[in-house]
């Protein structure tokens, strides 16, 4: 148990440095590179008010380690200031569009993990097979397609030429429900859901399933299962004990996976016209709304560290033999 | 993940020479079906890269006229330009012709660039372990933890697009998993009977680690490398399909850029499907090579 | 009659290409409170025996033929259900691979009351006192009941292995080369923890090792398996008169029982593969002493004593070969000589 909770605690201290490191390195970056955003912002046709807000808020006459120490307070306290262009705080607009990514990972992960993991049982089973060679190739081969063309290709085939599904969007014009969930519950959010969820599937699938299938020809050939039907246990409770040991590697595979999507999906939401955060974040720099980029930037950070720790402490609390190593 | 054998304990690479061994690891790979397709379609590639511009109708940026003197926008596939015209009346063959050569350089400069980077991070960190080797896998967590693509775009927005920047960014972004694998192999490979008896004959540190470690973990370094040719290829196209590629150099990823952007997915299939399949067809030709090699490296993978 | 008996025990793995007999015609009877110990080099069959009793064979193992009698009843070919009844309480197993026997992801406790709660309806503290009591009998301390497998040192967990077998005080336990992977020193001391095990309880068990000296040290009797066939059984007669020349050579490759200040000999070479077995005496191509007869012709088990019987054409010419066998020499002329 003392094991288990220090290496929590050295998870949780790996968290916050590498946190703190990556915002340092955004704010080098900010700080070193040619072009300051702030010299494009300045120089640019913005009111007088607009110049001075944003000048207290980068507090660009103070000291350098003020601003350093300002900047990190703002980050790790969500205030990102005030969008450029949408007048609104920044962090709303992020959370808005954190959400609707959200909308689009989570059914793709969950369908996939699903699926993926029916697959990969198949394939462990049927292990050797000319149709478990064949599937496992074109999972392979899946994998290295670039999503984006499969997008583009699929909005080709059953949005512009067959009709079937809406070119884009996550909801029709005018058809947004009065909340998030309101939203997300509505048929015409599922219509417009299907097309890019189908997309990141034939991507997302193929890492639960090959996986899967590899962890279950692993558990299948374990000696434990010999003795554990020695010993007399019902056919359920083996498979019990089989089924907990393939599973144990998924679940970090999936809250990576979630992490990575949340970068990853950039360009899906620019084919789809998806108005996540990844697009917000394209949206931003065309615009040269730097709080809003800067914000989505660091929610996008954070939330793969998040889905990382969550991973290594998921995976401590059912593998007993990781917080030991 | 593991060489089958050792340098060591095979004899050494000496014995059949670099460009025998280069030879021999093509046949190997060449015997599977896959590695033998992905072989041809990547030789095809590289002549493409090298003597395109040389076979390419027109200039990239040339704009083809019709028969009436007019721009010829939008053209269908047709003789004067055999896949078509874009938006501009660009040919886009000489697109795709030229794109290649775009192509095949980031990718083998980002994952060279990477590969060398990685696999002396790793050495280093795996061979000296401590405090070195400690630091060094905390910068990795940091490197890891920053989304490759958000971080790019922020970069390029700020210091202007161009092709060496996107070349760098992918090169900053491949090093990672490099280290890591080269790091794990290299803490195995020192517990090895020949290293302690290459400290035994008084070998300084450096040369076990460069003489003796480094020449075995180095076909794990290409596997990486080819590795890193697919995601320097697909990181560059989407960099450029998001806009933010160098303006002067049409890559494939450019030109789905510019079709998406011009709606050609409506109207001008012949503008949108040839970058996308090339990109495809050339992600996929160098993963089926790493295929093969993976195994030539570790029958025991066929396994899994 | 014995507690446990093999009758004319076939059995087979499929492979890919045809089948290859592991075990052939085996006979083998464990009287009440005998503690038998099966010897025979990697591969021979021993697991494969251990495994058919059990009823744990891998999917492609299959009994062709013969009979495994526990208590005059045969149990090959029982269903899933009736065998699960004899598992454990009648049999049970303490396995070669004690390293990975474990479920990694389950507390050794756990597992071992997993056991009890397949059988029997024990409430929590007679569990709990069972399995404290089983705990001492192996010499291990109660406080790591609750510890993970992979926290056990490689002889604990053997310990802890055979703590689980003994849970519901079996009829007959079955060890299958228990110290495989273990120091010496602890494998001496388990050996002896099982040996007084059998001693203290009267247990019916059989050892399976491929260490001669190990079955002379514990074992009331020996059975020396060669190539899937047995090749020789009896009491200590065995080790002392041994009939079979791969006895013999057994005998010669461990130091207790060689002589003390001779060379030991060790039997050159490896027995054939499965699927090439040779048509006459399965040891012919290692034997110093093998004919024309023997490279044709199988020999039979025949008794030469009380108890003792050996597969070889020549049991008349025993005490020469016992001689010769001593001999370095013999061993490297191999097959060429006689
Ligand atoms: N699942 C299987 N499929 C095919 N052949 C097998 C299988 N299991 C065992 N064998 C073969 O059957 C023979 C007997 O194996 P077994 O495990 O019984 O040997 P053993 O005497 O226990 O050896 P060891 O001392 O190494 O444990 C060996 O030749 C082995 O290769
Ligand atoms: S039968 Fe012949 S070959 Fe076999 S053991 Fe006896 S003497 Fe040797
Ligand atoms: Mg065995």
């Amino acid at each position: 148990m003392n094991n288990l909770r220090l290496y929590l605690l050295r998870r949780l201290a790996l968290l916050l440095f590498v946190t703190a490191a990556v915002l340092t390195i955004l704010f080098v970056m900010f700080k070193l590179l040619p072009g300051n955003p702030l010299s494009v912002f300045i120089d640019s046709n913005f009111s007088e008010e607009m110049i001075r807000r944003q000048k207290q808020l980068w507090g660009l006459d103070d000291p350098l380690w003020l601003q350093y120490v300002r900047y990190m307070w703002n980050m790790l306290t969500f205030n990102f200031g005030t969008s450029f262009f949408q007048m609104t705080p920044v962090r709303d607009i992020v959370v808005e569009k954190l959400l609707h990514t959200g909308a689009m990972i989570v059914p793709a992960v969950v369908l996939s993990v699903v699926l993926g993991t029916l697959l990969g049982s198949w394939l462990g089973w049927r292990r050797g097979s000319r149709q478990e060679g064949a599937v496992v190739i074109g999972l392979l081969a899946l994998r290295s397609v670039p999503s984006f063309f499969v997008g583009i290709i699929v909005l080709m085939v059953f949005s512009y030429n067959l009709g079937w599904f809406p070119p884009g969007g996550m909801v029709s014009i005018g058809g947004h429900g009065d909340s998030f969930l309101g939203t997300i519950l509505s048929l015409d959010f599922l219509y417009h859901l299907v097309l890019p969820c189908l997309v990141l599937m034939t991507r997302e699938i193929t890492s639960p399933a090959l996986l899967l299938r590899s962890t279950m020809l692993e558990v299948k050939g374990s000696d434990f299962l010999d003795i554990l039907r020695a010993k007399g246990l019902p056919e359920r409770r083996i498979v019990m004990h089989a089924t907990r040991n393939a599973l144990l590697p998924l679940v970090t595979d999936v809250a990576v996976m979630m992490g990575f999507l949340f970068q990853g999906q950039v360009l899906l939401e620019i084919i789809f016209a998806w108005p996540g955060v990844g697009r917000e974040l394209v949206t931003a720099l065309n615009d040269l709304d730097y709080p809003v980029a800067q914000a989505c930037f660091f929610v996008m950070a954070l939330i793969i560290l998040m889905f990382n720790f969550v991973a290594d402490v998921l995976y401590a609390f059912i593998d007993p033999r990781v917080a030991l190593s | 993940m593991t060489p089958a054998h050792t340098v060591a304990e095979r004899g050494g690479t000496g014995r059949r020479g670099v460009l025998g061994t280069i030879g021999h690891t093509l046949r190997v790979i060449m015997r599977y079906p896959t590695g033998a397709f992905g072989l041809f379609l990547l030789a095809l590639v590289v002549i493409v890269a090298l003597i395109g511009p040389l076979i390419s109708p027109y200039g990239p940026f040339d704009v083809v006229q019709t028969a009436q003197g007019r721009i010829a926008r939008l053209v269908p596939p047709s003789s004067v330009a055999l896949l078509g015209t874009t938006n501009q009346g660009n040919d886009v063959l000489s697109q795709l012709l030229y794109g290649t050569r775009v192509a095949l350089m980031v990718g083998v400069i980002s994952a060279i660039g990477s590969v060398v980077l990685g696999t002396l991070i790793g050495l280093v960190s795996g061979y000296f372990g401590g405090k070195v080797d400690e630091a060094i896998m905390r910068f990795t967590d940091v490197a890891f933890g920053i989304p490759f693509l958000p971080f790019a775009l922020i970069v390029i927005s700020v210091a202007g697009p161009s092709l060496p920047l996107v070349i760098l960014l992918v090169t900053l972004f491949l090093w990672r998993t490099t280290s890591r694998v080269i790091r794990a192999q290299v803490l195995t490979l020192k517990t090895r009977p020949f290293v302690w008896a290459a400290r035994a004959a008084g070998a300084s540190e450096w040369r076990i680690l460069f003489v003796h470690i480094a020449p075995n973990v180095l076909p794990l370094s290409f596997l990486y490398m080819a590795i890193g040719v697919q995601g320097g290829v697909m990181l560059e196209a989407a960099l450029s399909f998001l806009g933010f590629g160098d303006p002067n150099v049409v890559s494939w990823g450019s030109m789905l850029n510019q079709s998406f952007r011009a709606g050609a997915m409506r109207s001008a299939w012949w503008w949108v499907i040839p970058p996308g399949v090339a990109l495809s067809l050339f992600v996929i030709s160098v993963f089926m090579v790493t295929r093969a090699y993976e195994e030539l490296l570790n029958p025991r993978l066929r396994e899994t | 009659m014995g507690v446990l008996e093999l009758r004319d025990l076939c059995i087979e793995y499929s492979l890919g290409n045809g089948a290859a007999l592991a075990v052939d015609k085996v006979s083998l009877a464990i009287g009440e409170g005998e503690y038998l110990g099966l010897v025979g080099e990697s591969g021979c069959g021993k697991s494969t025996i251990a495994k058919a009793i059990l009823g744990i064979l891998p999917r492609n193992g299959r009994v062709v033929s013969g009979e495994i009698l526990y208590r005059g009843r045969d149990i090959v070919g029982l269903s899933v259900a009736e065998m699960n009844r004899l598992r454990w309480q009648a049999i049970a197993l303490i396995p070669q691979s004690a390293m990975n026997g474990f479920d990694p992801v389950y507390t050794v406790e756990q597992q071992i009351a997993e056991a009890i709660d397949a059988h029997v309806d024990w409430p929590v503290a007679r569990k709990r006192e069972r399995i404290d009591e089983m705990f001492a009998l192996v010499g291990l301390e109660r406080s790591r009941l609750t510890d993970y497998p992979h926290q056990f040192s490689g002889g604990m967990r053997q310990r802890a292995m055979i703590a689980m077998a003994m849970v519901l005080d079996p009829d007959v336990v079955v060890a299958d080369e228990p110290t495989t992977g273990l120091d010496v020193i602890v494998q001496d001391q388990i050996l002896h923890r099982i040996k007084q095990i059998h001693t203290s309880l009267k247990k019916t068990m059989l050892l399976i090792t491929h260490d001669m000296a190990v079955v002379a040290e514990n074992c009331d009797r020996i059975a020396v398996m060669y190539a899937g066939k047995l090749v020789e059984h009896g009491a200590h007669d065995v080790f002392e008169r041994p009939f079979h020349p791969y006895t013999m050579g057994l005998c010669n490759a461990f130091p207790d029982l060689a002589d003390v200040g001779r060379a030991l000999v060790s039997i050159p070479m490896a027995p054939p593969p499965l699927d090439a077995m040779p048509p006459g005496c399965r040891f012919a191509e290692r034997c110093p002493f093998a004919t024309d007869l023997c490279r044709s012709e199988e020999p039979e088990l025949s008794s030469v004593g009380e108890g003792h019987a050996a597969a070889c054409h020549y049991i008349a010419r025993a005490e020469e070969f016992r001689e010769r066998a001593r001999l370095y020499e013999t061993w490297q002329a191999g097959a060429v000589a006689t």
